[in-house]
């Protein structure tokens, strides 16, 4: 259907506004990080800087470990997206293929542990792992933050497995695959945008924990996360937002890139032609 | 040799029970169709057939070998399914090859023998292809492919037309049953469509509520159907039902229809005193013949070539068959060729000769030869 001239213009209109909105706190993090202290606190606020301040960006570098707290952080995100993909792709595969005794209600039960609060297991995790000796170790944040993950990727997977025509199995399984053989070359491969999805969806909770990495990491800079670090850089009497505004930039961007990355395996549609 | 022999083989879930004691033997070669009404168990012995499905017991052997409890890749059967199963990850060339492929077979030998294949089908342009890029025809001549590609015992072959537009059906059941001719390979076949069943069977297992109701060629089912529910099944539009009472008082047995006596012979009539008479619509003819019947019509619908003439059962009326044919519903019917202009409401002469009247008993519901 053409659009009149007047749809066209509503349309974009909402389209800058919402983009507008979006990237709005991403513009105001870049010009916290490049504006001057009187810039910051002056009313009404300067929307460009008068004298940018790009060194700003290497003096936060130099002065602060970023690179590990950043290398520190992925490795937590990446572990916490790998144990969360292995656990969450067979459950959610069992549960969407395989009739089990009380399946529904698992399923559920599973979802309801989604819905407890988080600051609410960090009490009997962290005696967990002060009971087993692994407070400090970034291991402790990977599993802490899986089992916010998993439940939640469990249900994300067995949705998109369930629209996943059963027969693909069958015909791959009369083709000479045994089960899992079936699922990890012919279900797994068709499934990348749940796949993505999921992942990035793990990525992007565990990257941006601050409570978990703060209660279990204590100790040495060396295993802080980058949001630990960054909330370390407030003083107790001065604060320099322009400090942690350019750090926050270097945290922003790994998941931005991510995104991009990740974006073209988000689109739908890729079991077009499986079927009728 | 890909005989496939079937003992005993049921299903249950629970206490409900599927798929009653199931038993055939399909020999070497031999197109077998399973026909029946949705629900009727069909599918269910073809998957458990294809070990897709474990079943609750009996024994299945194919080729000569038990493998009853086999997986499906260890069966030496090609699937092809309804909804064709295509992967879509993979082209033209890969899904055909899949099978080859997981049974370890060199690359070159896969690449000639995927090539053959896919010529055989006609479908070497798009070899390239992604299986969203090529028609329904050609997504069905892929799943074929996939099929034949393998040279297995045996084809299971489960409802592969039914997504297809009608033309297309018409064509690509030609092409199975030339395929079938070509290979040679045993092929049991599902469908619920009579006339598929009735064009490429050699045999057709007539299925109900998870019972076989008839095994036979396609001419005796539709000469000597052993019940009433195959009668009705078989032959479009259905076989029309009477009731009627049976007059012993002569020297032979007659029943009463429209008001004529019609004498049926001695067909094992001792003692039933109520019959159902089953009339094929083809049978009944326009005009006057060796029994007449006088009818309003209630509707015509015309085929071009010919017309199907509804009118009303009276007091012969029964509601059997329904299950199977909802043409049956609208009354009984009469198939006419040549027959001119017809106008509802019109008062006709129909007849037919007894020698094509089916009877059944009318509480066991089975034919009385």
């Amino acid at each position: 259907m053409e659009r009149t001239p007047l749809q066209s213009i509503l349309l974009y209109l909402a389209i800058i506004t919402t983009a507008g909105i979006i990237l709005f706190p991403i513009y105001w993090l870049f010009i916290t990080a490049l504006a001057s202290t009187d810039e910051l606190s002056s009313l009404p606020p300067t929307f460009i800087p008068r004298d940018p301040d790009w060194a700003i960006f290497s003096r936060v570098l130099t002065e602060r470990p970023i690179f590990l707290w950043l290398f520190n952080s992925t490795i937590v995100a990446l572990g916490s997206v790998i144990l969360s993909m292995i656990v969450s792709v067979l459950a959610g595969y069992g549960l969407s293929r395989f009739r089990v005794r009380g399946g529904q209600s698992l399923g559920l039960f599973i979802l309801t542990a989604k819905m407890l609060p988080a600051t609410l297991l960090v009490i009997p995790l962290f005696a967990v792992f002060r009971n087993i000796g692994m407070i400090g170790s970034l291991w402790t944040v990977i599993i802490a933050h899986s089992t916010l993950i998993i439940p939640f990727t469990t249900w994300m997977l067995k949705g998109y497995f369930d629209t996943i025509p059963r027969e693909l199995e069958q015909a791959a399984m009369v083709d000479g695959c045994g089960p899992m053989a079936a699922m990890m070359r012919v279900v797994l491969p068709i499934s990348t945008p749940g796949l993505a999805a999921t992942a990035l969806y793990a990525f992007v909770l565990s990257w941006a924990d601050y409570a978990y990495a703060r209660t279990f990491l204590q100790g040495a800079q060396t295993n802080w996360t980058a949001n630990m670090g960054i909330a370390s850089m407030r003083g107790e009497y001065t604060t320099d937002w322009n400090e942690i505004s350019a750090a926050a930039v270097f945290v922003a961007t790994p998941i931005m890139l991510i995104y991009l990355f990740l974006e073209r395996y988000l689109v739908g549609g890729l079991t077009a032609g499986a079927e009728k | 040799m890909g005989n496939i022999s079937i003992k005993n083989v049921h299903k249950n879930y629970g206490q409900l029970n599927v798929l009653k004691e199931f038993s055939l033997d399909i020999e070497d070669g031999e197109f077998v169709v399973l026909v029946g009404p949705s629900g009727c168990g069909k599918s269910t012995i073809l998957k458990i057939l294809a070990g897709l499905e474990p079943a609750s017991g009996g024994s299945i052997e194919i080729g000569g070998r038990d493998v009853t409890d086999l997986a499906p890749g260890d069966r030496d059967i090609a699937m092809v399914f309804q909804n064709y199963a295509l992967y879509p990850h993979l082209t033209v060339a890969q899904n055909i090859g899949f099978g080859l492929k997981m049974r370890k077979m060199p690359q070159s030998e896969i690449d000639k023998r995927v090539l053959e294949a896919a010529r055989t089908l006609a479908v070497d342009p798009y070899l390239n292809r992604r299986p969203k890029d090529l028609s329904g025809g050609q997504r069905q001549r892929v799943a074929l492919g996939r099929a034949i590609v393998r040279e297995p015992q045996a084809f299971m072959m489960d409802e592969p037309l039914s997504n297809l537009d009608a033309k297309l059906r018409v064509h690509m059941r030609a092409e199975i049953g030339a395929l079938h001719k070509r290979v040679g390979v045993t092929t049991v076949y599902v469908t619920h469509d009579q006339v598929e069943a009735m064009t490429m069977a050699d045999r057709i297992v007539i299925m109900r509520a998870g019972e076989i109701q008839q095994i036979a060629d396609p001419e005796t089912l539709f000469q000597h159907p052993v019940n009433l529910f195959v009668a009705g099944f078989i032959g479009s539009p259905g076989m029309n039902f009477l009731s009627a009472a049976v007059d012993h008082s002569g020297s032979q047995p007659q029943i009463e229809l429209f008001g004529s006596k019609v004498p049926v012979g001695h067909r094992a009539l001792a003692g039933s005193k109520d019959v159902i008479a089953g009339i094929r619509p083809e049978h009944l003819n326009l005009g006057e013949g060796a029994v007449n019947i006088q009818v309003h019509t209630n509707l015509v619908e015309s085929l071009g070539s010919e017309k199907y003439v509804y009118f009303d059962g009276a007091e012969h009326s029964i509601n059997a068959g329904s299950e199977t044919d909802d043409d049956n519903s609208k009354g009984l019917i009469a198939r006419l060729s040549h027959a001119g202009k017809l106008f509802e409401g019109e008062k006709l002469t129909l007849s037919f000769d007894p020698q094509d009247l089916h009877l059944f008993d009318a509480k066991s519901q089975k034919a009385l030869a």
